[in-house]
């Protein structure tokens, strides 16, 4: 698979750790949204629908520092809005660096190509730039509504890999997406060099109005199914195999919203990264105080009940992998082989 | 294609059929700016992130309209809330921009065809 053996011994160690202080909840990914502004204006994206004023905002380096202490999770992600656009993602980049957290910097990369000649960031094997490709072309532009986004993004990727920086794309695939057209692209990106490649099927945010175009749990199977038919060795992904089984409907896994707490200028948002339902204070407050049991598809909340996305399950997907035979086997096996 | 509907200009009557809870809820759910009536008679203007109806003392959390806060409110110190800014999610869906993307299209083929037209995305 696509991550690091010095990040899954990060990760493993981090895991172990929580079970034998036999904590029941835990966190394995901060999202760290810095700022809701963006370059881009998508189709169906709650996360930038908000007045002037909100769209202004941004966390300061101290609160972003002082989340990611509270949390205590060993991967931060930085999505946004756009990261690119804060105008201090290169010291704060450095500051996670420093405290030896795996960075996952979410980006349309846009604007990578320009932050990288100015010597903004620098290699480190707890940097990676994820970048945002829902496809090849003519799909990638369609989903983010402008064209000649999917060329700059590849030739950003071309030179941060030139660089030596880790790279992977990070994939939402919406209604209607076609199999054959995404296998292209895996091959496309194989080819680019990326480390490895994030998929998630796309969800409707609940304050977006759109409820309608997101896949379906069945839908979402089929096509993952179909996709995933006869893998490519070559294909590298950058998450569990069991959250990618788990998409093609081999494994049946119930969410983990608390395992990827968000965090942002409104505060510790519940329940989790997708929904809005409130904000705690603090991460304390978030993990103690929120009703979990009124969330996952065994609460019967319709929010979740076609969510299958992977800031829910890759933490489910990981946890299994320590907490059950099957699924430390499962895992060991389609690493090893390449299978799914 | 159903409608997009959108609270953007409304300013609710409160009644036994409408509590000011629900009007804070809806509020809350918003993505516009609004303005909070209090119950001494003055208003602020300023977008809702937060609130907590089940707290001892209900409140809700706001940023008001230059970005200043966050601000605190009691649900008692509330007297109404209305809808005044834009709904920064109206129109905005995949479904929304797809039937622009199609009648852009159209108009294109009309041009194409001899027919008078613009762009739109």
């Amino acid at each position: 698979m696509g991550v690091p053996l010095t990040q899954m011994m990060t990760v493993s160690g981090h895991v172990l750790k929580q079970k034998l202080l036999r904590r029941k909840r835990y966190p394995l990914v901060l999202m760290l949204e810095v700022l809701f502004k963006c370059n881009l204006a998508c189709a169906g994206c709650g996360k930038i629908q908000y007045p002037a004023q909100i769209l202004k905002k941004r966390l300061t380096v101290e609160q972003c520092l002082g989340a990611v202490e509270e949390c205590g999770a060993p991967i931060v992600s930085i999505p946004g809005g756009e990261p690119l656009l804060y105008p201090e993602i290169g010291e704060l980049v450095e500051e996670l660096v420093r405290r030896k957290k795996y960075v996952y910097l979410c980006t349309n990369a846009i604007l990578l190509k320009k932050k990288l000649e100015e010597g903004l960031f620098t290699p480190s094997k707890y940097l990676t730039f994820s970048i945002h490709l829902d496809g090849m072309q003519a799909d990638h532009d369609e989903s983010v509504c402008q064209d000649g986004v999917y060329d700059r993004a590849v030739e950003a990727i071309r030179m941060a890999l030139g660089l030596g920086f880790r790279v992977t794309t990070n994939t939402t695939l919406f209604d209607g997406a076609q199999p054959l057209r995404v296998r292209q692209f895996f091959d496309d990106m194989t080819e680019l060099g990326v480390e490895g490649m994030m998929l998630s099927p796309g969800y409707s945010y609940s304050k977006a109005p759109d409820q309608e175009h997101f896949l379906r749990k069945q839908n979402t199977n089929l096509l993952f199914s179909e996709i995933f038919k006869e893998k490519k060795k070559a294909w590298r992904f950058n998450q569990s195999p069991l959250f990618l089984q788990f998409l093609m409907g081999k494994q049946d896994y119930e969410c983990t919203p608390w395992g990827n707490p968000t965090f942002n200028v409104f505060g510790w948002q519940r329940p989790c990264y997708l929904l809005q339902e409130g904000y705690a204070h603090s991460f304390k407050e978030l993990m103690e105080e929120t009703r979990w049991a009124e969330y996952g598809k065994a609460s019967g909340n319709p929010k979740c009940r076609d969510c299958m996305v992977h800031s829910g399950f890759e933490a489910t997907a990981v946890d299994k992998t320590f907490t059950s035979w099957k699924g430390f086997k499962d895992t060991v096996a389609a690493t090893i082989s390449g299978k799914l | 294609m159903a409608e997009e509907k959108s609270l953007e200009g409304w300013a609710p009557t409160l009644d036994e059929s409408l509590t000011i809870d629900e009007v804070i809820e809806m509020a809350f759910d918003y993505r516009g700016n609004t303005t909070i009536v209090k119950t001494d008679g003055s208003a602020v203007e300023g977008y809702i992130f937060n609130r907590a109806a089940e707290a001892r003392e209900p409140f809700l959390e706001y940023f008001d309209k230059s970005g200043g806060g966050p601000f605190t409110l009691t649900y008692s110190q509330i007297a109404n809330v209305e809808f005044s800014g834009k709904d920064a999610a109206a129109g905005k869906s995949w479904e929304a921009w797809q039937r622009r993307k199609a009648e852009a299209k159209a108009r294109e083929v009309a041009r194409s065809t001899g027919a008078g037209g613009e762009n739109g995305c």
